[in-house]
């Protein structure tokens, strides 16, 4: 089975935090902008645009990693394999809020908020959760719509690969593609 | 790409399938470039980007994980109102702008330096003489129009500090403007003053600024608007009800059809005389046509239509499709709301565009430029490319859809008042007796994000079904025309008091007042109604609509109608979310400032409910039945 995921390729990006607005809009309550921006619990982005030499933007998300560090950190069993296949989603049901995960996280791709998910909590561990649920609906995830300049694709690693080896063929044999 | 069906898209016969042409032909209109533009910027749509200056630009985070500030510090509010302010400023001025040329027209007609223009209605310039406190005993017409334009050209100044046309509004109005210090003084002095102050580092406080922005609409309403609206009624004749037609069956596959789009009545108006030449009737008949046809779009239509019946071929978002027909041969542009797109597309047929105002070039088009001592000549000439581009037309590639659709138009304030029998009382009695339950301007664009037509003609079949008189201009006119409400027989649609008076009266339950700086004859027809009744403006159960708005001056219509009292519905969210104080003091707190507030609600049907209630609340406050 062909598993796609989010490819990031920074050389594209212009950091206009499309990315970043589109997430958190998917990931509130409604759903839509306009409504998103006054819920009473704010969304939060799960990706990150940072700030490379000469000001050059680096988009920044989960890898869903496997073995994945803050999976193994998680003393709660808060991050799960089960809710959708190559994913490490947060249930933000058992999260304490300890931030081990984000000790652990190479990547740094984890933050931590309230979320209107589970009112009264303290702050949860918020990372990308691959969009699970648009992708169930044959949507592609959030950020990958919101992207104008194709910093953030979504597709099969390895048929990435594959035309990567290509433009790299065209590059080193001298012929523009 | 198959996609055949596009009543998605719009919910025009002849626009679906010029789509479907286009599609076939390759062409790319303005919604395949809504679609490449999407999604659009999500901070934009908030209007929490801030290009102000070079220490950005800035973006401030909606969902508190980045950035509250812009690097200057203002926060989300700041910069909100900000946008807001320069977007009322840059409608305002395009409005008053239009303005300015009329003046500039009058007074050189009052010079004798132009011949190409004459005063088609000298009654009503004496009537605004008396109206500025002009002296008009022994003054010949000529005379009359320098001392107009002469205390005009001061409304663009500083020297007075107060507008000519002001005193229509209702003195409890003006009252409140004073007190809230919002009292327009000079219409080029509240833009400027409205950049100055959303430059950086100068009015940081959001709700100093959003009155600012109503004193800047107020400056166009009550004078830049005003100004071009009861001016072109001197130069060009104030309109008077006649029929004409709509749609893009208005074209005809035997002549050389010209289109004219923009604004200012002062270039279509030459156009439209110089298709009368004989000369170039001949010419044209020589070419194999026969003769020349002339339609108008958007706001120049309105312009033409309302004065002579001009049939109108679309609103904004026909403009592309109507080149699309194949059967256009020359299309020529003042300015405003004329989409850059239109030259590649006509460069993807044998169309030919013109641009004609020094304001207005556009890449890819041939500019033949006008001037108020060569206009007539000018104009000759454009015709005359028109019936050369017509010998390159390609008959295989001419269709054009349906038929044209009657539509009644010419309803001037005058007209009005005159078909009352010279009063507004019969007005009043129907209101007063809920015959007329309150009237509506549906006002404004189209706009791509929304479907075409859709919200601007279901909002006013709603509408008169509740006995609700609705009033049209700009784009929203050729929308409801092209269903039929133009018509007197669309009283059928109507409610039993609406219909009785439509029948009495031989008019149709929607009434065309004009082009969108005509937007000031709804706001006069208003003051009069409140001074008459005694009352403000805000008492009266009247209200706006701008159910497919796109453009800036739709945001400076639309704010001087709130700012005179006038409770206006957008169908379209303007980028103000991004602050809960902007748009909490828009959509509520201005009620308690000004008399009336905006309402969002895309749903026409929705729309239709909001202003029932208001209208409701309104009489029941004047003693009236509900």
């Amino acid at each position: 089975m062909v598993v796609k995921s989010v490819i990031i390729r920074p050389e594209l990006c212009v950091g206009c935090m499309q990315c970043m607005i589109r997430c958190a809009e998917a990931h509130s309550e409604s759903g839509v902008l306009a409504l998103a921006v006054s819920e009473a619990v704010l969304a939060k982005p799960r990706i990150h645009i940072g700030v490379g030499p000469e000001l050059r933007p680096f988009p920044n998300k989960c890898r869903h990693c496997e073995p994945a560090p803050c999976q193994e950190a998680c003393m709660p069993g808060a991050i799960r394999s089960d809710i959708a296949e190559g994913l490490k989603i947060v249930d933000m049901a058992r999260c304490i809020g300890c931030g081990m995960c984000g000790m652990v996280c190479p990547y740094f791709a984890i933050r931590y908020y309230p979320a209107a998910q589970v009112a009264g909590h303290g702050a949860v561990a918020i990372k990308c959760d691959g969009c699970h649920e648009r992708v169930a609906r044959g949507q592609v995830p959030a950020c990958v719509e919101a992207c104008v300049t194709g910093a953030l694709a979504f597709e099969d690693v390895n048929r990435h690969m594959n035309a990567g080896v290509n433009r790299l063929a065209n590059a080193a044999l001298g012929v523009t593609a | 790409m198959s996609k055949t069906d596009f009543s998605d898209l719009t919910i025009c016969k002849d626009a679906q399938q010029m789509l479907a042409k286009a599609r076939e032909e390759g062409v790319e209109t303005v919604w395949d470039r809504k679609r490449a533009q999407e999604p659009h910027c999500g901070f934009c749509e908030l209007g929490l980007s801030c290009r102000n200056c070079a220490m950005g630009p800035c973006r401030i985070d909606p969902f508190g994980h980045g950035p509250q500030r812009g690097v200057c510090g203002a926060d989300a509010h700041v910069i909100v109102a900000r946008n807001v302010g320069r977007s009322v400023a840059s409608g305002a001025a395009a409005h008053s702008d239009h303005g300015r040329d009329l003046v500039e027209t009058l007074h050189a007609i009052g010079e004798g330096s132009t011949t190409d223009y004459t005063i088609r209605d000298p009654e009503k310039l004496a009537r605004i003489a008396v109206e500025l406190g002009i002296e008009t005993a022994g003054k010949d017409t000529n005379a009359l129009a320098r001392a107009v334009s002469e205390r005009l050209f001061e409304d663009y100044g500083i020297r007075r500090n107060s507008l000519a046309f002001i005193g229509r509004a209702p003195q409890k109005r003006r009252d409140l403007w004073k007190k809230l210090g919002i009292t327009p003084r000079g219409i080029d002095r509240e833009v400027v003053e409205m950049m100055h102050r959303t430059h950086m580092g100068v009015d940081n406080e959001p709700v100093n600024l959003l009155l600012h922005a109503a004193r800047v609409a107020l400056s166009d309403g009550w004078a830049g608007s005003l100004t071009a609206t009861e001016l072109s009624d001197v130069i060009f004749g104030t309109p008077t009800p006649r029929v004409a037609q709509v749609n893009l069956a208005v074209l005809k596959e035997d002549h050389v059809n010209i289109l004219v789009h923009g604004h200012n009545p002062i270039v279509s108006e030459a156009i439209l005389a110089a298709t009368k030449d004989p000369g170039l009737i001949k010419a044209a008949k020589d070419k194999g046509a026969a003769g020349i046809n002339l339609a108008g779009l958007c706001c120049t239509g309105n312009e033409l239509l309302m004065r002579q019946g001009i049939p109108m071929a679309g609103n904004h978002l026909m403009s592309e499709l109507a080149i699309v027909t194949g059967a256009v041969d020359l299309i020529i542009v003042d300015y405003q709301c004329i989409m850059p797109g239109l030259v590649t597309v006509a460069g993807c047929y044998h169309s030919k565009v013109i641009t004609t105002s020094p304001k207005a070039h556009f890449s890819g088009a041939e500019h033949v430029e006008f001037s108020l001592d060569n206009a007539r000549q000018k104009a000759l000439q454009a015709v005359g490319m028109a019936i050369e581009a017509y010998s390159g037309r390609d008959p295989k590639r001419v269709f054009i859809p349906g038929s044209p659709v009657p539509m009644m138009t010419g309803f001037s304030n005058e007209a009005v008042i005159g078909a009352l029998g010279g009063t507004l009382t019969p007005l009043i009695d129907a209101i007063k007796a809920g015959q007329i339950r309150g009237a509506v301007g549906i006002v404004g664009c189209n706009n791509p994000r929304v479907k075409h037509d859709f919200a601007n003609s279901e909002l006013a079949k709603e509408l008169i079904k509740r006995d609700i008189l609705v009033l049209v201009t700009g784009c929203a006119t050729v929308s409801t025309g092209k269903q039929g409400l133009l018509m007197p027989e669309a009283a059928s649609l109507a409610g039993p008091g609406l219909s009785a008076v439509c029948r009495a009266l031989g008019i149709p339950p929607v009434l065309h007042v004009g082009s969108c700086v005509d937007n000031s004859r709804i706001m006069s027809l208003c003051a009069a109604l409140a001074t008459t009744l005694g009352v403000d403006i805000s008492d009266l159960p009247v209200a706006a609509a701008a159910p497919e708005w796109y453009s800036e001056k739709a945001v400076a219509i639309g704010l001087y109608a709130v700012a005179s009292g006038v409770f206006t519905v957008l169908g379209v969210t303007p980028p103000v979310l991004g602050s809960s104080v902007v748009a909490g003091l828009l959509t509520n707190g201005l009620e308690g400032v000004v008399g009336a507030t905006f309402a969002i609600e895309p749903d026409p049907c929705k729309a239709a409910e909001l202003i029932d209630a208001r209208i409701r609340t309104k009489r029941l406050a004047l003693g009236l039945s509900a």
